[in-house]
């Protein structure tokens, strides 16, 4: 701590290029930072959306193939499910924004509460999608994306069936990495009627269990009911069900991960110039100090400390301002993609942001050590003969 | 006479640069009483700063003993001379002595941090320092904004704060005018005779044998000769 | 006195390679990091973009946006089948390949579970999308159970092989063929026989209808034709725009480019301009000198350019090569990358460095040589000859 004066005026030396590295480590970790959100999107859709005890219900050979809406009724009269919901995919575009889409379905809205109350959607708002036909609960995600309030009325037209409804948006599911759009089943109903056709199927059936004990019980049960029906089934855990979906990403992830990873050493490439050249500069004065008795041991840390004060500073800085920085491009770009999923959610944990700090502390560390190691242990006679 | 603070005995230091073997010093013995001022004198390339380097376990002899205040230098790991070095010995060079980032009040508390002084005491201590050099009134100044002659003397500050047996000098007076010349050499003559320390200056200035006790003449790595200074004359 | 030789600037970096080679390093890691990615998003644009001849129409649902979500009936396929303007074999059969999209379930090599995109057609579908080639094994037979696999799906999906069972969906299929379409999207699907598909979808027949153009034809007028039609509720589009419109769905790729490579180029610059204040300041007296025997500020700064430039440029090259190694790697150990599709299958893009991504990365590595060299060669220059030289 008494060498810390020290270690900061040596820092100020030059002011322009510690100002320079201090920058880029900053812009890398930031950059790092950002990158980072992407993966831990998934994890985080996983861990924070999916629950251990809702289960899926779909046909076995894919979510294309519908099931007929009177397994719904089957699956409640099964032991140990305390609610099930039957969801129809609707494909909604929403054309106001330049037709983008978004998960949209219209489900059986007097059993949501019972289905998702880990989603914490307001009892209120519950009460009035039971109440209004027309009424919709959105996702925050897509909420914040296109500044929609409640009370709203917005408009969607589907891909797959011909038809386009306005909806009145009547309450929200509080999450921000949410994106879904919910809606009354009987509303779509009436619409295809018009049509001459009646809705008499269902797309998936989310099924809440009583206890994560009971799980796989059910789920054979629920299988071994539909095998040999037209439409035999496959049940899951949520946690599987969006595993999968979202198991094809990992390849970007990959790719992603080993950005970052240049990103970091390109960082450290930058820290270890600058601390060779600062170090390099000031042989002559790292000699005097040697001369009237700073150990060997004491100028390697004070060396490797000046390393990573400004590593730790710039770095640290850089981490922090990831909130600023994926808020401007949530702005731009958020929400949810087709090619990325949740991936592209970009939003910061403090767990991004400690991991931004210890890659700062690291290049840091690792930047300082071979120029503070050769100074320290540079024969102090033959650099003063050279010298003097 | 009582026993010598220094003792080189049959001191040799060879050295590779490229493809050459450079004989430094030759089977060199000499021996300082304390309390002297001496002067090592000689062409360049004599060895007498290697000389220097050897007293202050700067460096390492490649054959032969360095005594200096009892201690045999030859015994001590490369981390001990670095502390014993912090206790005992004050270093002043010809230039590039002091920390340009730092103060000269700063500059002179350098070896103090390598003590287990309070930050107020180590600040004591090189007021103290500084004001026995005539300098306290530069104690918040960077040595770029200080003369040559002023940057020595907050050298000699530096040398002295943590009060070692022994100073070192290599070319003190070799960067400056006549006049701060003297003025340094007669702040290390006082620092001898009042204050009893041991000054060795290496110097190529002829000015000096008025100043120091004896005069050792070195060339190409041997010790030529003896004799004793005019300071008396000064007295 | 004129300027500066080019081997001065070259002597230079040479002199001073170790301390350069870490600079070289940030620009390489910079190139390489830029360029995977940039990389990879051509490959995708290729896939999506490259998709679809320029002389085919797609017809669909109004209001469906891909043909995995679209109806059409056999009474409007009949219809359209018999437009003026349509391309013919020379028998006299219309080129118009009526399809049936489903997106079963399929398993990976790896294990995992995703859609697939199996697309029931006739044969005569060889004949219209004419970028397709069957090129292991045959084209299924009728009505057989038989079904061929794009290049993309044979490396991805479990059983994707030539004479093997594949279970996709509801039931088994026997692999006979891979075709490949130059790297363009079909190559992540599976086709198989129009009936067999209708039957396993048990819904309306068709998803879509694509036709091939005659030459001459008045394309708009068509496709007016065949929006205007009260009686089908349908859409014709050029098959190059569908897939086009697909391709703009990466828009959050490029955004997601820019914003790694804008940071990382200027902090590399950054780097770079570390290095050159460094050896400008070392320098010093050479500069002087140099400036006093009358090279004009002009060449003194034109040859610290052109050394930071000739370091960014070495540095590219370790860059470029580093990106090949980076990619061949990445194509070993992932295969194929995939993306989701607006059919909710994937799109499996084959990671492949372009010759126009490393020219992008030549214009990145300069950008970065220059901005990180111009200030230090502007402080270059501008020394005053007299205080350079006193510093001897």
């Amino acid at each position: 701590m008494r060498f810390l004066p020290l270690i900061l005026r040596n820092l100020g030396r030059n002011k322009l290029r510690t100002g320079l590295t201090g920058a880029a480590i900053g812009l890398a970790v930031l950059l790092v930072c950002f990158f980072l959100t992407m993966p831990a999107g998934i994890d985080v859709f996983l861990s924070q959306i999916a629950s251990n005890v809702r289960i899926s219900v779909h046909h076995k050979g894919g979510l294309v193939y519908q099931m007929p809406f009177a397994y719904v009724n089957k699956i409640r009269a099964v032991p140990g499910v305390v609610a099930a919901d039957g969801v129809v995919w609707f494909g909604g575009a929403y054309e106001e924004a330049g037709h983008v889409t978004f998960p949209s379905f219209a489900v059986e809205p007097e059993h949501v509460g019972a289905v998702w109350p880990d989603y914490h959607i307001d009892p209120a708002a519950l009460e009035r999608f039971r109440r209004f036909r027309d009424g919709a609960i959105v996702g925050r995600q897509t909420m914040e994306k296109y500044g929609w309030k409640i009370g709203q009325e917005v408009s969607l037209h589907s891909t797959i069936w011909p038809v386009t409804l306005t909806f009145r948006i009547v309450g929200e599911i509080p999450n921000a990495r949410s994106p879904l759009f919910w809606f009354q089943r009987e509303y779509l109903a009436q619409a295809i009627h018009e049509h001459g056709w009646v809705l008499s199927i269902v797309g998936i059936v989310w099924v809440r269990i009583a206890d994560p004990a009971l799980v796989d019980g059910v789920m054979n049960r629920l299988d071994a009911m539909f095998r040999n029906s037209p439409a035999e089934t496959a049940a899951e855990t949520e946690k599987s069900f969006f595993a999968s979906y979202f198991g094809s990403l990992q390849g970007f992830v990959a790719i992603i991960l080993v950005v970052t990873g240049l990103v970091a050493l390109c960082v450290l490439c930058i820290a270890a110039n600058t601390a060779s050249m600062a170090v390099r500069e000031r042989a002559r004065e790292i000699a005097v100090l040697r001369a009237i008795g700073f150990g060997r041991r004491l100028i390697f840390g004070t060396l490797v400390a000046e390393s990573m004060v400004l590593a730790t500073v710039a770095g640290g800085t850089g981490a922090l301002l990831t909130y600023a920085f994926t808020a401007a491009v949530k702005l731009a770009a958020g929400g949810w993609s087709t090619q990325l999923g949740p991936l592209s959610g970009f939003l910061v944990s403090p767990a991004i942001v400690g991991q931004g700090l210890l890659l700062a502390v690291v290049v840091g560390l690792v930047s300082g050590l071979a120029p503070a190691y050769g100074a320290a242990h540079r024969p102090v006679a033959s650099v003063l003969r050279e010298v003097f | 006479m009582a026993e010598p603070l220094i003792t080189l005995r049959d001191v040799s230091r060879s050295y590779e640069r490229g493809h050459d073997v450079v004989h430094a010093l030759a089977d060199v013995s000499l021996t300082i009483a304390s309390g002297a001022f001496v002067a090592l004198m000689g062409p360049s390339g004599s060895g007498k700063s290697t000389v220097l380097n050897l007293l202050s376990g700067i460096d390492r002899p490649s054959a032969g003993d360095v005594w200096v205040a009892g201690q045999r230098l030859n015994d001590l790991s490369e981390d001990a001379l670095a502390a014993w070095r912090a206790r005992h010995i004050g270093l002043i060079f010809q230039f590039y002595n002091l920390i340009p980032v730092l103060s000269a009040l700063e500059n002179v508390e350098l070896p103090l941090l390598l003590t287990p002084f309070s930050r107020a005491e180590r600040l004591r201590r090189a007021e103290t320092a500084l004001r026995v050099v005539g300098l306290a009134s530069r104690a918040r100044h960077v040595p770029s904004e200080i003369s040559g002659g002023e940057q020595q003397r907050v050298a000699v500050a530096r040398a002295i704060v943590a009060d070692p047996d022994v100073i070192i000098a290599d070319e003190p007076t070799g960067d400056l005018d006549a006049r701060s010349a003297d003025d340094v050499l007669g702040m290390l003559r006082d620092l001898s005779r009042e204050f009893r320390k041991t000054v060795v200056m290496v110097t190529h200035d002829s000015r000096a044998t008025h100043w120091v006790d004896v005069v050792y003449h070195l060339e190409k790595g041997l010790l030529l000769g003896v004799q004793p200074g005019d300071a008396e004359r000064r007295a | 006195m004129s300027g500066l030789p080019l081997s001065y600037a070259v002597r230079n970096v040479r002199a001073r390679l170790r301390r350069t080679a870490l600079t070289i390093g940030v620009i390489a890691l910079a190139v390489i990091a830029t360029s995977v990615f940039l990389a990879l998003i051509t490959s995708l644009k290729r896939t999506l973009v490259a998709s679809g001849s320029p002389d085919n129409l797609i017809v669909l649902r109004k209001g469906s946006d891909n043909d995995g979500s679209s109806m059409l009936s056999y009474e409007a396929y009949q219809v359209l089948r018999y437009l003026d303007g349509i391309a013919a074999q020379p028998d006299g059969t219309p080129l118009v390949s009526a399809e049936k999209v489903m997106q079963p379930f399929a398993r990976t090599r790896a294990g995992g579970r995703e859609n697939i995109l199996l697309r029931g057609v006739d044969p005569i579908a060889l004949a219209v999308h004419d970028e397709v080639h069957i090129v292991e094994g045959r084209m299924f037979r009728p009505s057989a159970g038989e079904i061929v696999v794009g290049r993309g799906v044979a490396g991805r999906y479990a059983d994707a092989d030539v004479g093997a069972d594949m279970f996709i969906g509801k039931r088994t299929w026997h692999v006979v063929g891979i075709f490949e379409s130059g790297g363009t999207s079909f190559e992540s699907e599976i086709w198989g026989d129009l009936r067999d598909i209708a039957r396993d979808a048990n819904t309306f027949p068709y998803s879509g209808v694509r036709m091939k153009l005659a030459p001459g034809t008045d394309r708009q007028a068509l496709i007016d034709r065949i929006d205007r039609d009260p009686r089908y509720a349908l859409q014709a589009t050029p098959e190059v725009d569908y897939y086009a419109e697909q391709a703009k769905s990466a828009g959050t790729l490029y955004i997601l480019l820019v914003i790694l490579a804008i940071p990382v180029g200027v902090a590399a610059g950054f780097g770079a301009a570390n290095t050159m204040f460094a050896a400008v300041q070392s320098r010093t007296v050479e500069i002087g000198t140099l400036r006093a025997l009358g090279f004009s500020r002009g060449t003194i700064l034109r040859s610290f350019v052109l050394e930071s430039l000739v370091i960014a440029l070495v540095g590219f090259a370790a860059g470029a090569i580093g990106t090949l190694f980076v990619a061949f790697l990445l194509r070993l150990a992932l295969g194929g990358i995939a993306f989701g599709a607006q059919t909710f299958t994937i799109n499996v893009v084959t990671l492949r460095v372009s010759p126009r991504d490393l020219l992008a990365a030549l214009g990145f590595a300069t950008a970065i040589g220059l901005v990180g060299g111009l200030l230090p060669a502007w402080r270059a220059a501008h020394l005053r000859p007299v205080e350079a030289l006193r510093k001897a």
